[in-house]
């Protein structure tokens, strides 16, 4: 049976000829890695490591700058997902027309939480920020698809509908078998609905933080701009820590004499 | 009653999907005279002379930021802003789903109004079907010869290109969308350098909203004058408002600026039979609540400034007497702390605690001192970041804790069991 990382070359070199006019659509090559990310995703379901390093290979980058700005987006999935990605809205004009029912017919309905994939692979649920449609509470995507005003008897529909194939909201595409939830968390902590502040403390459940290079370079702006500033500073110290050092040395030499 | 119909004229009546429908009545007329028979210099004073102000939450005047410009031919870029995400607004999505060669033509006016060559529009990532209608305008309008190289035979290019984000609420805020318009983290940048000096790619770049664009549109067409003339002293033109919350008819409603406040609850079909009002989010969820006193107010930048609040994006949250005003702090504090890049400490940290301490409260286990906790780490925040999500953590959960304490304080453990 093929795998997916078999399949990956194929894939990579299908691809190919879409990456290169993503590319040509910006000034520098870079810009086109989300839109590159994007399409590995439509095809593979999720950001494989296979696509996060051939998309560094291919925009001259390193897998780990990659793998840190494809971390920095919750609309990225780095473990495979289930079929139909159910995301209910948590906003507040959600919330005040009833959103919370919903939620809870949801987990109820498909015996899973917030960030959880079901047994058969088919449905992952998520719980999101307001996702602009605040007119018809409560709102939802299946798939990035819009659904509006949810009853309970509107998911019945839905879900039966996903289980018979008949729904009209085409799957995800599903090339490994996903595991209990998709984050790169452990299970136990988003069972828990806690969220940590992680290694930078970005409380954000798919983000394992990373660093910035938004960040670094600033820093190298400012170490590059105050280069000389900086040496002349670092060498008045250093003149003065010797002469600090002589003085006690003397001190100290004259006292034991 | 003052709904208007401007960039809202013909939704849901037409297909102005359709360029056909779009130039049928009167679509791309006023990017071919612009480009034809104006300079880009009197777009950007029509645009100035109109008093249009950011229609995306910071109402900075539209003209003076494209004046900031360097006067150089260095290249330039303009940015269109279509990453709505702030809680409770949803008239970007309406437009660039609805009107979407509206959206394009107001681009165009924008590129050529500062001299791009390149624009860019920034979709959020969840409005897939929103990127699908815009490819397919943006396809639409290339073949018909308004987007590309020598437009009209004038010697004039421009390309247009649609960048797709990937979930991010920061992405919004416009340095933090140049980064990921880079391919990078969505972090927002140290300013200064701002963008119209350094941005895209190092480059001079203007980040406009999605509505903001589109009103150049009409602008055109009607004159400066007729955008002016409308609205307050400061506050000139119309503004689509996105009315949710607990109103008989939600929605997006286009209205003159400084149509009184109680006069929106009204277009949205007043509140429901029986309820009495508690306290309108007039902003979006980073704007902090006015009430009842407030009603007669003109809803304009100046007057919600003056009340303590601001217009922000033109969310108006209405929450009557049945809110839980302890479980909505908490909601909005929850997703600043999610959509916090992290860079900042008061923004990440402060967030995170007061997540934490909010959360005690929704369960009923708040201390007696935590409410001293939330004003006083709530006070420790705004200012101290590099960009206006920080600021945002706190004002929601301020006014309501001052004005609805004793919610706060049913929901404190009894000192007997606290211990």
């Amino acid at each position: 049976m093929s795998t997916r990382q078999d399949a990956f070359p194929e894939l990579s070199a299908k691809l190919t000829p879409q990456f290169l006019s993503l590319i040509a659509q910006y000034e520098e090559p870079r810009s086109a890695l989300l839109p590159m990310i994007h399409l590995f995703q439509e095809h593979e379901g999720f950001v494989s490591p296979e696509a996060m390093r051939f998309a560094a290979r291919m925009l001259d980058l390193t897998p780990a700058v990659v793998e840190s700005t494809i971390s920095f987006y919750t609309l990225f999935f780095r473990r495979s997902v289930g079929k139909y990605v159910l995301q209910v809205c948590r906003g507040l004009s959600c919330t005040v027309s009833g959103a919370e029912e919903i939620m809870n017919y949801f987990r109820e309905k498909l015996e899973i939480g917030h960030l959880q994939t079901t047994e058969d692979g088919l449905f992952s649920y998520e719980e999101v920020e307001c996702l602009a449609a605040c007119d018809r509470p409560t709102c939802m995507q299946v798939n990035l698809e819009f659904f509006y005003s949810l009853t309970p008897a509107i998911i019945d529909e839905m879900i039966a509908g996903i289980r018979a194939g008949t729904f009209s909201v085409a799957p995800m595409a599903q090339t490994e078998k996903p595991g209990r939830t998709w984050t790169v968390r452990q299970d136990d902590e988003v069972s828990m609905g806690k969220k940590t502040a992680g290694a930078t403390g970005v409380s954000n459940p798919n983000n394992a933080g990373g660093l910035g290079d938004a960040s670094g370079l600033i820093m190298l702006d400012r170490f590059v701009n105050n280069e000389i500033a900086m040496r002349a500073r670092t060498n008045e110290r250093l003149v003065q820590d010797a002469a600090t050092v002589a003085h006690v040395v003397g001190e100290h030499d004259h006292a034991r004499n | 009653m003052p709904v208007t119909k401007v960039l809202t004229d013909g939704i849901g009546e037409v297909d102005l999907r359709d360029m056909a429908v779009y130039r049928a009545r009167g679509g791309y007329e006023q990017f071919t005279r612009a480009l034809t028979s104006m300079t880009s210099l009197e777009v950007l004073e029509a645009a100035d002379k109109s008093g249009l102000r950011g229609r995306g939450g910071a109402g900075f005047p539209t003209g003076k930021k494209w004046s900031f410009l360097p006067g150089d031919d260095k290249p330039r870029y303009l940015v269109c802003n279509c990453d709505e995400a702030e809680p409770g607004t949803f008239k970007d999505h309406m437009l660039l789903e609805e009107t979407p060669h509206l959206v394009l033509e107001g681009i165009l006016l924008g590129a050529y109004g500062i001299r791009s060559h390149h624009a860019f529009i920034y979709i959020r990532g969840e409005f897939k079907r929103g990127f699908e209608i815009f490819t397919r305008a943006l396809a639409d309008a290339r073949s018909a010869g308004f987007v590309g190289k020598n437009l009209f035979g004038t010697g004039y290019d421009l390309e247009v290109t649609i960048h797709r984000g990937a979930g991010a609420y920061i992405c919004g805020e416009e340095t933090g969308l140049l980064n990921s318009l880079e391919g990078k983290r969505g972090e927002p940048r140290l300013k200064p350098p701002f963008p119209a000096i350094a941005g895209l790619y190092g480059m001079p770049t203007v980040v406009n909203n999605v509505e903001t664009l589109a009103y150049l549109v009409p602008i055109l067409k009607n004159g400066p004058e007729w955008f002016s003339a409308v609205g307050t002293e400061r506050s000139k033109g119309y503004k689509i408002i996105s009315i949710s919350g607990h109103v008989q008819r939600p929605g997006n409603y286009e209205v003159p600026l400084g149509t009184p406040v109680r006069e929106l609850i009204e277009i949205a079909g007043g509140l429901f039979p029986g309820r009495r009002l508690a306290a309108i989010q007039p902003g979006g969820g980073s704007s902090a609540c006015i009430f009842e006193e407030h009603l007669d107010d003109p809803y304009d930048y100046e007057s919600l400034a003056k009340a303590g609040s601001m217009l922000g994006s033109g969310a108006f949250l209405v929450l009557d007497d049945r809110t839980d005003f302890v479980q909505a702090a908490y909601n909005l504090v929850r997703f600043f702390a999610h959509e916090s890049c992290g860079q900042c400490t008061p923004c990440r940290e402060g967030g995170y605690w007061l997540e934490k301490v909010l959360h005690r409260f929704v369960e009923g286990r708040g201390l007696r001192s935590d409410i001293e906790m939330l004003h006083r780490v709530s006070g420790a925040i705004t200012g101290l970041n590099l960009c206006a999500l920080g600021d945002s953590i706190e004002p929601f959960l301020r006014s309501v804790l001052k004005r609805f304490p004793e919610q706060f304080e049913a929901r404190i453990l009894s000192e007997s069991v606290a211990v």
